[in-house]
């Protein structure tokens, strides 16, 4: 099954349906080996990449920024080269562009389109992301959208959309919570959670 | 054409077949360049297998929110930035010197 | 799309199949090599008559197939037989 809202629930018990698109994918693949289009290692090369890509890697990027304003300012102004310092490799055609949450601005990523993401930073994008309904109304109606994920900042604060149309990826820079001072770089990695890194959410801390 | 940050630009409503990555909830909207990303082969064309070249400026525009959406649920100084192309934008004809 | 009326979000998350990774990585694969180009995938994607009824990933294949033929590098008609060919091999395995 690919996305989930696309597909009937099935009972237990009952086998579950696969796509037709399986076969097929499996088809291309094998043909395309058998022609020496590709190679098996190129293919295996592109699981490896994208198994090695993840929300945690977006999360170290927030809390090294968050602890050194040195490496913050590279971060958002030239955030593949700031990537390499912390072994995440993010080389490509596509640009990456951190914007930085602010008391007066708090951003919000989507592409409507079809669902460009960071992936070669954070990895694959959540289902939801991808969805008609998120990538129709994140523009639309971005304060419901985020109230639908448990947040909702005050009027005074200004929503900023980011709508990935090109050949820009973007991610967010959160604030750092209150109450974070005593926390080291790890602890406070685990604080930034991938929906914060979109913008559908903000990394909250309640300390003990 | 090419524009500077600053500039109020108008997206314009060419219902152009094909691949376009302008998006239609912005045609005939007015925003205002808040800077220059780049040059890049045409995406339109590369879409096809063409080269895509010559290069076209890619710009990063700002629309309050209030002027894509007229009725706008949230504060009105809501923002949206999209990455739209040269050819897509003309100078928004209410701009004063 | 943007801004077209929608319902609530479902925030679940499938875990994603060996047959999504593979379309991931296959694709992208061919995108390096120059065979094809990320543009040309999104054009794919939205000629699809059926795109709102297919899954993202359905959606890739569907359109690396498309490019695939178009490009004349496959045909419709190999990959419809080996298709049927693992489909029976492999049942209902994902």
């Amino acid at each position: 099954m690919s996305d989930a809202h696309h597909h009937p629930h099935h009972e237990a018990g009952t086998e579950q349906a696969i796509s037709p698109y399986a076969h097929r994918i499996r088809a291309i693949e094998a043909l395309l080996l058998e022609k020496g289009v590709l190679t098996e290692p190129e293919i295996q090369d592109r699981v490896s990449y994208m198994e090695s890509r993840s929300p945690e890697n977006g999360a170290r990027l927030v809390a090294r920024a968050w602890v050194n304003p040195e490496f913050k300012a590279r971060l958002l102004s030239d955030t593949k080269t700031a990537a390499l310092e912390l072994g995440i490799d993010a080389a490509g055609p596509v640009e990456f562009v951190v914007v930085e949450n602010t008391p007066e601005v708090h951003n919000l990523i989507v592409c409507t389109l079809c669902s460009c993401y960071p992936r070669a930073i954070l990895g694959r994008p959540p289902d939801w992301y991808k969805s008609f309904e998120y990538r129709s109304r994140a523009v639309r109606e971005p304060r419901a959208v985020m109230r639908e994920f448990g947040f909702e900042p005050p009027d005074r604060v200004e929503v900023v959309i980011h709508d990935s149309t090109a050949d820009v990826r973007y991610m967010v820079l959160p604030m750092r919570p209150p109450g974070t001072e005593g926390l080291d770089e790890e602890n406070l990695a685990a604080l930034v959670t991938r929906d914060a890194l979109i913008g559908v959410n903000v990394p909250r801390y309640i300390g003990s | 054409m090419t524009f500077e940050p600053g500039n109020r630009v108008r997206v314009r409503t060419s219902e152009k077949p094909g691949h376009v990555r302008t998006p239609g909830y912005l045609k005939g909207k007015t925003g205002r360049v808040e800077s220059v990303l780049g040059e890049f082969p045409n995406p339109e064309d590369l879409a096809y297998g063409l080269s895509g070249r010559p290069k076209r400026s890619l710009y990063k525009v700002s629309f309050r929110q209030a002027d894509v959406w007229s009725d706008y649920e949230g504060p009105a100084n809501d923002r949206l930035y999209a990455d739209v192309y040269e050819h897509w934008l003309e100078p928004d004809k209410g701009e004063t010197a | 799309m943007g801004g077209s009326p929608g319902g609530p979000i479902d925030k679940s998350q499938h875990e994603t199949e060996d047959w999504e990774c593979l379309a991931d990585a296959v694709n992208i694969a061919l995108d390096i090599k120059g065979l094809k180009t990320t543009d040309e995938h999104r054009r794919a994607i939205e000629s699809l008559e059926n795109y709102r009824e297919l899954g993202y990933y359905e959606r890739w294949v569907a359109a690396t197939e498309k490019l695939l033929v178009e490009k004349g590098i496959l045909t419709r008609e190999e990959v419809d037989e080996r298709s049927t060919e693992i489909e029976g091999r492999w049942g209902g395995t994902r």
